[in-house]
């Protein structure tokens, strides 16, 4: 058996049922965008973890009119306070540009910056662990604070909610991936149907099982890689289309999630689990015994 | 060439295919092998090309057990048998050259020894000038030629044939048994299934007679010559 006569008979199986190839391929990349679009948004969620600076205890979100400066005085006035820091509305909008390069070149043409003033606050290393917590609900009930949040909270819920999402993007991704598993085995069947007659051809004149299965192998494998590719170049299409809308409509929490695109390794895995998948779906399915 | 002892093929405890057929089939004979329908006869051709295993018996071919060759052998056994089965099969969207190169791509010969040995095999049954023709440009008697064509493209020691004018009229019948014998005549073996009683006849060669999975084995030949010795005898 040679690759001429492998790639030569995987490529014949493919154009003897064009449709059903076709329709493998659609439902394999369907069945991998769902979690490429799990990957996407928990990756830029924890890209955003990442960015964070200085280990913030607290942050005190101010109303635009409020006196920043009192109130930052104020909570310098607490003994587990380390250092205050104010950051005005430029300032936000600039950490903004630099985080999400995209969506913030759309945002420059804006007139005022959309982000209110905020307070970051830091505590001593000596300060109790509830601390940050302590100085959040104190801050809330003060005039001029919108919202008091501290860190260590955020931090637990946004780590929390990642990996939440990765273990729902892992849980569907794997439902999927069966079911992708499930569809190529279903089109390999049918390809065998339609090969039947030179299956039993190629038994008689003494071809081992292995040549036989193996241009089915190779088309298996070559349906599951093309879906992974689709699949990645709808998440890509996705994201474009994501970044263009934010940029004319810019949103501060749904722009989270669309800062970057998956990284090579990560967008390069689609197709590769792609073909894997078609691969043990061929498996599956072509299966032979003799009678006896 | 084929050593059958005591072989028995049931269908479950009360269907009994073959029961104790035992004959043997010398290199180079032409055997015809009869029977009513459901006699046995595609059983045995079955188990001779080993796609199903015998409940009890033996079957030597070309020297080998096939009853207990291991199953990753019987591809490479198989290469040395040609066969050849009523419906002809061909692949359709193939011409019958490629269909025959096809199948020795697959054994992973060269592709210059896979156009010789298929021009080869057309020539021999000639259908040389047919080569660049699909199966359904074909007639019936041109598609059982080229199906015979495959089967001895790689020139086999045994060739099997499961009633290969079953679907084809008497003159076009006559023609494939001239080219079985043609075949025979150059070293292969045949062993030919079939219920056309008055083709065996005028083809005078040894039958092995089947019925209710019971062998006979016949020699047509000397049984006219007789016939003709003792024309007034009782009975004949």
């Amino acid at each position: 058996m040679n690759s001429r006569y492998l790639f030569g008979e995987a490529w014949a199986i493919a154009r003897s049922g064009p449709r059903h190839t076709a329709m493998a391929v659609l439902l394999i990349a369907l069945a991998f965008y769902v979690p490429g679009l799990f990957a996407l948004v928990s990756r830029n969620l924890a890209r955003l973890a990442s960015t964070a600076g200085d280990p913030t205890a607290a942050i005190l979100t101010l109303d635009p009119a409020a006196d920043a400066h009192a109130i930052a005085a104020r909570v310098a006035g607490d003994a587990r306070v380390a250092r205050v820091t104010i950051v005005g509305s430029r300032a936000a909008f600039e950490r903004f540009r630099k985080a999400y390069p995209d969506l913030g070149a759309a945002l420059a043409d804006l007139d005022e910056a959309p982000f209110p003033p905020t307070i970051e606050v830091t505590l001593k290393p000596s300060a109790p662990p509830r601390a940050a917590r302590e100085l959040a609900r104190t801050a809330r009930s003060w005039p001029g604070v919108d919202s008091a949040e501290s860190e260590e909270e955020f931090a637990r819920k946004f780590r929390d909610g990642v990996r939440i999402l990765r273990g729902a993007g892992l849980f569907l991704g794997s439902l999927l991936a069966i079911a992708a598993v499930l569809s190529v085995a279903s089109a390999v069947r049918l390809a065998l149907d339609l090969h039947r007659d030179e299956i039993d051809i190629m038994r008689r004149m003494g071809a081992t099982e292995a040549a036989i299965r193996a241009p089915f192998w190779l088309h298996a494998s070559f349906e599951g890689l093309a879906g992974g590719a689709l699949a990645l170049a709808l998440l890509y299409a996705t994201y474009r289309g994501a970044v263009h809308l934010l940029a004319r409509e810019p949103h501060p929490v749904l722009s989270i999630f669309w800062v970057g695109f998956l990284d090579l390794p990560t967008a390069l895995a689609l197709p590769a689990v792609g073909a894997a998948a078609g691969l043990v779906g061929s498996f599956l399915s072509l299966s032979k015994r003799p009678k006896a | 060439m084929i050593q059958v002892f005591r072989l028995c093929k049931d269908y479950g405890p009360f269907r009994h295919a073959l029961s104790e057929v035992s004959f043997r089939v010398e290199p180079g004979e032409f055997v015809f092998l009869t029977g009513p329908s459901g006699a046995g006869k595609s059983t045995l051709l079955k188990l001779l090309f080993r796609e199903e295993l015998p409940t009890s018996g033996q079957i030597l071919v070309n020297g080998r057990n096939i009853a207990v060759l291991p199953e990753s052998q019987v591809p490479y056994f198989r290469r040395t048998l040609g066969v050849v089965f009523q419906d002809f099969k061909l692949i359709g969207r193939k011409t019958i050259f490629e269909n025959l190169a096809f199948v020795q791509s697959v054994l992973g010969l060269s592709r210059a020894e896979q156009k010789r040995r298929a021009y080869q095999a057309l020539k021999r049954v000639g259908l040389h000038h047919r080569m660049n023709s699909h199966p359904g440009e074909l007639s019936g008697g041109e598609q059982q030629r080229a199906a015979i064509a495959l089967a001895i493209v790689n020139e086999p020691v045994l060739l099997l044939a499961d009633e290969p004018t079953g679907n084809l009229d008497p003159v076009l019948s006559e023609e494939i048994m001239k080219l079985f014998l043609e075949i025979n005549i150059r070293g292969t073996t045949v062993f030919v299934a079939t219920h056309d009683v008055e083709l065996i006849r005028r083809m005078g060669k040894r039958v092995l007679t089947i019925e209710k999975g019971k062998l006979r084995d016949r020699d047509l030949a000397r049984e006219e010559s007789l016939a003709r010795e003792a024309p007034f005898l009782p009975g004949s």
